[in-house]
C-alpha cells in the first residue's frame, strides 16, 4: 500500500513540473509571440511607393532614380483622382476661389500702381481702372457667394461679358476671368444647394486621400513635418484608409433608450450624381497602380535613426545608446560588485556584521528602480557630476552609475555563491605551494568562480538593459542626437517605448514601430547573453581542461 | 592576448572617451517637462533640425512637475509645462536664483469623451462634475441607455488631470470607483474599447472611435477653444530661466508659435494655436 501511495505521489510531482513548464512555455510563446510577429512587421512588410520616397528623402537610401522613375509612374495613376477632386472642389471649395479672385485683383492694383510710378499711366485713369476692377470682383464674389444657379450665373455673365474685359487684358487682371469661366463650367454641373453638406464631406476626403497618396501634386504638406509629406507607405495601412475612405462609419439611433448602431455608409453615395462619384471606384480598383506596393526588407530599421516620435524610420539610435548604457554599467559595477563578493567570502568571518551586510545587499535587489532613477538624480545628476564639473543635467554617465548600482546586489550574490562553490581544497593547496592570499584569489578561486560569476553578469546584463525608470531622470532623451560622449544624454531603447506608448498620438498610427523597438530589444538582450553564455561554456571547458 | 596589449586597449579607451567629452558641442537645447507639450517639442525639433543643422536639441518627457524641478535646478533650458508654476515652485526657483519667465505656445481643449455608440451627446459642467463625485451612476440619468457609467479619470499627478479638477471638479473630490490611467493614449484606449466608459484627454487626441461631448452646449473645436468658449481649455506653456537673449536658438523656440510655420505645427499637433495668420 504504501509503495502504491509513494509511486502515486511520484506520478503527481512529474505531472505537476511537467505541467508548469508548459505553462512557462506557453506565457513565453503568449508574450513574445505578438512581440515577435507584430515587431517582425517592422522589418518585412509590404512597401510602397511612398515608402521608398520616404527612404530617399529622409534618409538618403535607396535608388534616386529608380525611386523618382517609380514615383513619376505612381503620379501619372493618380492623377486622374485629383482631377476629379479639384474639378469638384471648384464649385465646392468657394473660399479658396475667394482668395484667388482677391488675389488676382490685389496684383492688378500693384501693377497699375507700378505703371503710375513708372510715368505710363496717368494717376486719374490708373483709379478708374482699379475702381472698375474692383466692381468685377464683387460681382465675381457675389457669383460664389450664392447657392442660386441663376443668380451666379447672372453675375458670371456679368463679369464674363463686361465691356471693361479688354481693359484688363495682359494684365493680372486676367486671371478673373479664366476663374470665372472655370467657375460657369462647374455651376453648370454641381447642384449649388448642396454646396454646404457637400463641403464637409469633400474635406473629409480630401483629408483621406492625402493620407492615403501623399500631398497633392504643387500643393503644400499641412505643416512642414515629415509625417505629412507622404501617403501611406505600408500596403496594409493603405488598405486600412481605403476602406476608410470607401465606407464611412456612423452611428445611428436604434431604439430610444438604447445605444446608437454602427452602420457603414458608402462615402460614394453621398456624392451620388455628380462627378467625385467616380473617384471611389477609381481608388478601389486602382490603388495598387497609384502606390505599387512591393514586398519589402527593411533591415536598416535597426540602424536608421528615426524623425521625432519614430513615425519614419529606425531605431539605430536607440539601439547604440542601450549598449552603451548597460556597457558602461557594466564597466562600473562587475569589478565592484566581484570585489565585494571576494571581500565578504575571503575577509570576513563569519558573524553578524556580515549577515547584517549581506541583508542590506538582499535588500537593496528588492529596493524598486523608480527608487533607483530618483536616487541617480539626486546623487550623481545634480551632486557628484556638476561637483567634477564633468556635465550638468542627465548623461549616459550618470544613468550608467545609476544602472550600475541597481544591478550591483545581483553581481555581489551571484559571485559570492560562485566563490563560495569554489572547492577550499583548491585554496588549501594554492596556500600550501606558497602562494599569498591576492595571488590564490587571482589564480585559484576566481578563475574556478569565473562560470557562476558570468551567470550573475548575464542576469545583471538584461536587468541593465531593459530598466527605464533608472534612467528616465538620469540619462534618457526622447529626441536628440546620435549617442556620442558618455557626458551627455542618450536615447535609449527601454524610454523610448515608454515614450511612445504614454506621449504622442502617432503611435497609435505606427503600432508596428512601437513593436519593432521592444522585438530589438528582446533581440538585443538575447545577443548579449548569447555572447556571455559562449563565453562561460568556453571557459568551463578550460576549467575542466577538456 | 598580452598584458601589454590589455593595458594599450584599455588606454585607448579612455582616451576616446576624454576625446569625445572635450569634443562637446557647446550649441545644445534641453528640453524637459510635460507629455503633451512634448510631441510639440519633437515636431519644432524635427523643423529646427534642417534650419539650425549644427544646433543639437534633445527633449525628454518626464511630466511637468519634473519640468519645473528641472529649470529650477537649471538641468534643462526650457521647461515644458501643461500648467502654470505653482507658487513652491516659484519660491523655490528664485531660491536658487532662476527666475521662470512663462511663454504660452499653445490651446489645449479638455474633452470629455464617451464611447461613439453613447446616445448622450451634451453635457453640463455640473453633470460631469456628478459623474466624477459618483452622484451620477447611470447613463439612463442623462437620457442614455440603462448602463452603468464606467468612470476614467488621468492621474492625479498630471497638468490634465489638474485642469480638470480646477475647471470642473470645483475643488471636489473624485469619488473612490474612479479608474485612474496614466496618459492621454490610454484613456483613449480605454473609452474605445469600452461602451459605458467616460473620460477626459486632450482635443488632439479625439478621433473617430471616440465621441467628445458639448460642455455646457459647446463642442470643443479649435474655433470655440480659440475664441474662448469651451470652459474647460488651458494653455501650455514653456519656461525659460529670464527671457532668453535675443537670437538665441531658446529664442527661436519658445517664439516659434508666433510664426506661420510654428502655427500650422501647433495646429497639425491637434493643439490651437494662439495666433491666426
Amino acid at each position: 500500500m504504501r509503495t502504491f501511495i509513494r509511486r502515486v505521489l511520484d506520478r503527481l510531482f512529474t505531472s505537476i513540473a511537467g505541467l508548469s513548464i508548459l505553462l512557462m512555455a506557453a506565457a513565453l510563446v503568449l508574450v513574445l509571440g505578438p512581440i515577435i510577429v507584430k515587431g517582425a512587421s517592422a522589418v518585412f512588410f509590404c512597401g510602397t511607393v511612398e515608402f521608398r520616397r520616404m527612404q530617399v528623402h529622409e534618409f538618403n537610401s535607396g535608388d534616386t532614380e529608380a525611386v523618382k522613375a517609380e514615383t513619376q509612374r505612381c503620379q501619372e495613376a493618380r492623377k486622374p483622382a485629383w482631377e476629379l477632386i479639384e474639378l469638384f472642389s471648384r464649385g465646392i471649395d468657394t473660399d479658396r476661389l475667394e482668395g484667388q479672385v482677391k488675389d488676382a485683383i490685389r496684383e492688378y492694383d500693384k501693377q497699375m500702381r507700378n505703371r503710375v510710378e513708372a510715368g505710363s499711366l496717368g494717376a486719374q485713369e490708373a483709379r478708374n481702372l482699379r475702381a472698375k476692377a474692383r466692381r468685377l470682383r464683387d460681382f465675381m464674389l457675389d457669383a460664389l457667394e450664392t447657392t442660386d444657379k441663376a443668380t451666379a450665373l447672372r453675375r458670371l455673365k456679368d463679369v464674363l461679358d463686361s465691356p471693361d474685359r479688354a481693359a484688363l487684358q495682359a494684365t493680372a487682371g486676367e486671371e478673373l476671368f479664366r476663374l470665372a469661366e472655370q467657375y460657369k463650367a462647374t455651376v453648370e454641373t454641381v447642384d449649388l444647394t448642396r454646396r454646404d453638406d457637400y463641403a464637409a464631406a469633400l474635406a473629409e476626403t480630401r483629408t483621406l486621400l492625402t493620407r492615403l497618396l501623399g500631398p497633392a501634386p504643387g500643393s503644400a504638406p499641412k505643416a512642414a513635418l515629415a509625417q505629412f509629406r507622404y501617403g501611406a507607405t505600408r500596403w496594409d495601412q493603405a488598405l486600412k484608409l481605403r476602406d476608410e475612405l470607401l465606407w464611412r462609419e456612423k452611428y445611428v439611433p436604434d431604439q430610444p433608450g438604447k445605444p446608437l448602431k454602427k452602420t457603414r455608409v458608402r462615402r460614394a453615395d453621398e456624392f451620388a450624381n455628380t462627378k467625385l462619384a467616380a473617384l471611389f471606384p477609381m481608388i478601389d480598383q486602382r490603388l495598387e497602380k497609384m502606390l505599387n506596393p512591393r514586398s519589402t526588407f527593411y533591415w536598416r530599421f535597426f540602424t536608421d535613426d528615426s524623425t521625432p516620435g519614430h513615425f519614419f524610420g529606425g531605431v539605430g539610435p536607440e539601439a547604440i545608446g542601450t549598449l552603451m548604457l548597460t556597457a558602461i554599467a557594466m564597466l562600473l559595477a562587475v569589478p565592484v560588485g566581484v570585489m565585494t563578493a571576494a571581500y565578504l567570502i575571503e575577509c570576513m568571518r563569519e558573524s553578524l556584521a556580515l549577515r547584517v551586510l549581506r541583508t542590506c545587499i538582499n535588500t537593496l535587489a528588492g529596493v524598486p528602480s523608480i527608487v533607483f532613477g530618483l536616487f541617480g538624480l539626486a546623487f550623481f545628476v545634480l551632486w557628484l557630476l556638476p561637483k567634477l564639473s564633468l556635465s550638468n543635467g542627465p548623461s549616459a554617465l550618470a544613468g550608467a552609475m545609476t544602472l550600475g548600482m541597481l544591478v550591483l546586489p545581483i553581481i555581489i550574490r551571484a559571485s559570492e555563491e560562485a566563490l563560495r562553490a569554489v572547492p577550499p581544497s583548491y585554496r588549501e593547496a594554492s596556500l600550501a605551494l606558497g602562494a599569498g592570499g591576492l595571488r590564490t584569489f587571482v589564480k585559484v578561486s576566481l578563475p574556478a568562480a569565473m562560470p557562476g560569476i558570468l551567470t550573475g553578469i548575464i542576469l545583471a546584463m538584461s536587468r541593465a538593459a531593459g530598466e527605464t525608470a533608472p534612467i528616465l531622470f538620469t540619462a534618457a532623451v526622447a529626441v536628440g542626437p546620435w549617442p556620442g560622449s558618455p557626458l551627455k544624454p542618450c536615447r535609449a531603447l527601454s524610454y523610448a517605448s515608454y515614450d511612445m506608448a504614454v506621449s504622442d498620438k502617432l503611435a497609435a498610427q505606427v503600432p508596428h514601430n512601437q513593436a519593432g523597438m521592444v522585438l530589438t530589444l528582446v533581440v538585443l538582450v538575447l545577443l548579449l547573453n548569447i555572447v556571455a553564455i559562449v563565453i562561460r561554456s568556453r571557459l568551463t571547458r578550460k576549467l575542466r581542461g577538456t | 592576448m598580452t598584458r601589454s596589449k590589455q593595458v594599450l586597449i584599455l588606454t585607448a579607451l579612455v582616451g576616446m572617451m576624454v576625446a569625445v567629452a572635450g569634443a562637446a558641442d557647446p550649441k545644445t537645447v534641453k528640453m524637459e517637462g510635460s507629455t503633451t507639450v512634448g510631441p510639440i517639442a519633437d515636431a519644432y525639433t524635427e523643423v529646427f533640425k534642417r534650419m539650425y543643422p549644427n544646433v543639437t536639441i534633445t527633449v525628454n518627457k518626464t511630466g511637468s512637475g519634473n519640468g519645473a524641478a528641472a529649470i529650477v535646478d537649471s538641468r534643462c533650458d526650457i521647461a515644458n509645462m501643461s500648467r502654470f508654476m505653482k507658487i513652491q515652485e516659484f519660491k523655490d526657483a528664485v531660491a536658487k536664483g532662476v527666475m521662470p519667465v512663462a511663454h504660452a505656445i499653445a490651446m489645449d481643449g479638455v474633452c470629455v469623451i464617451v464611447h461613439p455608440s453613447n446616445p448622450v451627446s451634451v453635457l453640463k459642467t455640473e453633470q460631469a462634475r456628478n459623474i466624477y463625485t459618483g452622484k451620477i451612476t447611470n447613463w439612463k440619468e442623462l437620457g442614455g441607455a440603462d448602463r452603468k457609467i464606467v468612470v476614467v479619470s488621468r492621474d492625479t499627478s498630471s497638468g490634465t488631470y489638474e485642469t480638470f479638477e480646477k475647471l470642473v471638479m470645483a475643488k471636489q473630490k473624485m469619488a473612490a470607483g474612479v479608474q485612474y490611467v496614466a496618459s492621454n493614449p490610454e484613456a483613449h484606449a480605454t473609452v474605445k474599447s469600452t461602451v459605458g466608459a467616460v473620460a477626459y484627454i486632450g482635443l488632439g487626441f479625439v478621433d473617430k472611435d471616440v465621441k467628445a461631448l458639448k460642455i455646457d452646449g459647446v463642442m470643443p473645436s479649435r474655433k470655440t477653444i480659440a475664441k474662448g468658449e469651451y470652459p474647460v481649455s488651458r494653455p501650455l506653456f514653456m519656461f525659460t530661466n529670464g527671457y532668453p537673449k535675443l537670437g538665441s536658438i531658446v529664442h527661436a523656440l519658445v517664439t516659434f508659435h508666433l510664426t506661420p510655420k510654428g502655427q500650422d505645427i501647433i495646429d497639425a499637433k491637434g493643439f490651437v494655436p494662439v495666433t491666426d495668420y
